[in-house]
């Protein structure tokens, strides 16, 4: 009789356990998949800083367009790019404060509000992809899967207003950069992807992807990269990120 | 040569193994050398590329034919034109802007220059203007004090700006275009906030007119004043904006706009002039010079729909613009010239007509009330780079309009062609209707440099 007791306590705590170990390794893993994305957004450039970059579209016939742009971030949700060639876009500048993105041409003269799905140049990339502010910022951890060599995570963005629904993460484990993003639309499309490749030391500890290329079953032959040069920490005033600075954005290099 | 012997020593008495090797070696390089340097050559970014010069110039160069059909028997027309059977007409033209700033520490000078000719039925006709030049100086990023000839474009507006008191007046039809700026003074103050008010920025501009000197802004031998206060709120952008001085009359305006979805914006202008002049012809073809209390406004739209197909909306009242009824004293008054001038080779009605045309009934879209919408499809059957897009202007009082379809290829670098066709169309003593033209096709070809 005791012993019947005795074996039935053993059974509750066993289910007991066994939920809550279920319940908290969930948790866990949660906690664990934004946490990767907050050392990933780390790992790829400062909080706040400067950098170059230059998109090259390539059409299936192998000719290229190239867009180089000069950015600027401060914080989370501060960033501004100006673009510097080619000529016929030089002097047009994009900022995004938050959620409220704005483009300057220099020949109309005022900045007019602009939707983050919009393309600027044309081609693969739209403002997102030029004005993407942090990955933890935008996106949650609702799966990590460990494979090995890499982590693969399953985002979902925070608000409707990001460019893409949901994303699938590959990280290395070892250096916690992402070699590979797949984009999808809410619909569950595959919209782009996107390939971190070239590693290199930008100085002052960053060691990060310095190419990045991309492609989308949406232009079947079409292909795009971006590079990355001169990505370093730089203190900015709250000013810069302000509609009455964006025709000066040049005067910041 | 035979190689089996020169292995037993080799040429210059090296070991037969090493020569092979180096053979190997060089022919290896050889054919590898393409693939290294395309690999290089494939993505690079150098640094030249980005470095700062303190001067910088650019710009660009413009060739545009226009096919004109004229609308003959339009007021317009007649008050245009002196051969009344001419009924095409071609223009070539060419433009050149050149833009460019030089830096020095805190100080930049900037300019924007701009020349263009023409050659049609009426002749050669060409002119060079400088558009902006200005001297400014920015010692922190909260202040910046500018002096020099200045373009101003304020409001939210696409195709108007109510509320642009110290704008030049824009063509709905080229919005984006450069346009002439008035030689001011001004001081721009800014400052960020953590909180729902997330920026406020104070422009103050000063704006005289003298002889020579912004004579074509309003009444000479007055300084005025032009003030905007611009706000971020709770993601809303808002600019306050008043005008003082004798040149023009008193006036106040307020615009906004805001994101109410991620593709979806609107935008709004509300102006009010007090006393707003205004040149009306009357029923017995008196002029009278009459003071109104006018208010203007503007309410519009942005959206991009799932199939990156852009529409902006604008619906457009001015109280200061003419009625149906003023309209038709105007085109009926151009009739009652004509007539004149066959019957008695008098030209006085013409040209007392081409006067009141300058001053307002022959401004572009001198009506009330406006609808404007532009459609622009982006990239459609994913051809790159390529926007066909489709602009139309009703003038809802008399029911006239204009219908502009276009195509923009920007696929070559710093290379744009656009393929432009207008119609004007609307019944007799209305806007469209009594245009000069009755279509047009354009095709222009801008190359920046």
């Amino acid at each position: 009789m005791r012993c019947r007791h005795l074996f039935k306590i053993a059974k509750k705590t066993l289910v007991i356990t066994f939920f809550l170990s279920s319940v908290w390794t969930a948790a866990a893993c949660a906690l664990d998949g934004n946490e990767i994305l907050r050392q990933v957004d780390e790992n790829m450039q400062p909080q706040s800083y400067e950098m170059y970059r230059k998109l090259i579209n390539i059409e299936p016939d192998g000719s290229r367009k190239e867009f180089v742009f000069y950015t600027v971030k401060k914080g989370q949700d501060k960033m501004v790019a100006l673009f510097l060639s080619p000529a016929s876009e030089k002097g047009r500048a994009t900022l995004r404060l938050g959620d409220n993105m704005w483009l300057y041409i220099p020949n109309v003269g005022k900045p007019i509000r602009i939707t983050s799905l919009q393309s600027v140049v044309g081609g693969i990339f739209n403002n997102s992809d030029i004005l993407r502010l942090d990955y933890s910022l935008e996106y949650e951890a609702e799966k990590v899967t460990d494979q090995g060599d890499s982590y693969l995570l399953d985002l979902k963005a925070k608000s409707p207003s990001v460019a893409y629904a949901g994303l699938k993460m590959e990280i290395d484990k070892t250096t916690l950069l992402p070699t590979s993003i797949d984009c999808y639309a809410i619909s569950g499309m595959l919209i782009k992807t996107l390939h971190y490749s070239k590693i290199k030391d930008f100085g002052a500890g960053l060691v990060r992807p310095s190419m990045l290329e991309t492609s989308s079953p949406l232009y079947k032959g079409y292909k795009s990269v971006m590079l990355f040069a001169k990505i370093k920490k730089r203190e900015l005033a709250d000013e810069v990120f302000t509609l009455n600075y964006m025709s000066r954005v040049d005067e910041l290099r | 040569m035979n190689f089996a012997k020169l292995g037993e020593k080799g040429i210059l008495g090296q070991p037969p193994r090493l020569i092979y090797g180096s053979v190997c070696f060089l022919v290896c390089l050889l054919l590898l050398i393409p693939i290294i340097v395309h690999g290089e050559d494939e993505f690079s970014f150098e640094l030249d590329e980005i470095e700062k010069k303190p001067l910088q110039w650019g710009g660009y160069a413009e060739l545009k034919w226009e096919h004109m059909k004229i609308n003959q028997g339009s007021a317009f027309s007649s008050l245009n034109l002196s051969d009344p059977s001419l009924s095409t007409r071609d223009r070539f033209s060419g433009s050149l802007q050149i833009d460019g700033r030089y830096d020095q520490g805190i100080i930049s000078l900037n300019w924007t220059l701009k020349a263009a000719a023409q050659q049609d039925d009426l002749g050669w006709a060409d002119m060079t203007d400088i558009y902006e030049t200005y001297v400014s100086i920015k010692p922190t990023p909260h202040f910046t004090g500018v002096l020099g000839k200045k373009a101003y474009k304020w409001g939210k507006g696409y195709a108007w700006d109510p509320v642009g008191f110290i704008n030049r007046r824009k063509d709905p039809n080229d919005p984006e275009e450069a346009l002439e700026g008035y030689i001011t003074g001004e001081i721009d103050l800014i400052k960020s906030f953590a909180g729902p008010l997330q920026t406020a920025a104070l422009t103050t501009v000063i704006l005289p007119v003298w002889d020579e000197v912004n004579d074509d802004f309003g009444e000479i031998n007055n300084v005025n004043l032009a003030v905007k206060l611009y706000l971020l709120y709770y993601d809303t952008d808002i600019d306050l904006i008043y005008y003082s001085g004798n040149s023009r009359s008193t006036r106040y305006g307020l615009d906004f706009s805001r994101n109410l979805a991620a593709n979806f914006e609107i935008h709004g202008e509300f102006a009010y002039i007090p006393d707003q002049k205004r040149v009306r012809l009357m029923a017995d073809n008196s002029v009278l010079v009459e003071e109104i209390s006018a208010t203007s406004w503007l309410l519009g739209l942005r959206y991009l729909s799932e199939n990156d197909l852009t529409s902006i909306i604008e619906y457009y009242h001015n109280d200061a613009g003419y009625s149906k009824e003023d309209m038709d004293y105007f085109f009926q008054f151009i009739a009652e010239g004509e007539n004149q001038f066959i019957a008695a080779r008098d030209d006085s009605l013409l040209s007392k007509a081409q006067d009141l045309s300058l001053k307002g009934y022959g401004r572009p879209q001198p009506g009330r009330n406006y609808l404007y919408t532009k459609f622009s499809q982006k990239e459609p059957y994913d051809i790159l780079y390529l926007s066909p897009g489709l602009t139309t202007i009703f003038n809802l009082d008399d029911s006239s309009f204009s219908v502009t379809p276009e195509v923009i290829y920007t696929g070559i670098t710093n290379w744009e062609m656009r393929l432009r066709f207008s119609y004007f169309g609307g019944g007799k003593s209305s806007e469209y209707g009594e245009k000069l033209y009755r279509n047009k096709l354009e095709v222009r070809l801008r190359y920046f440099f």
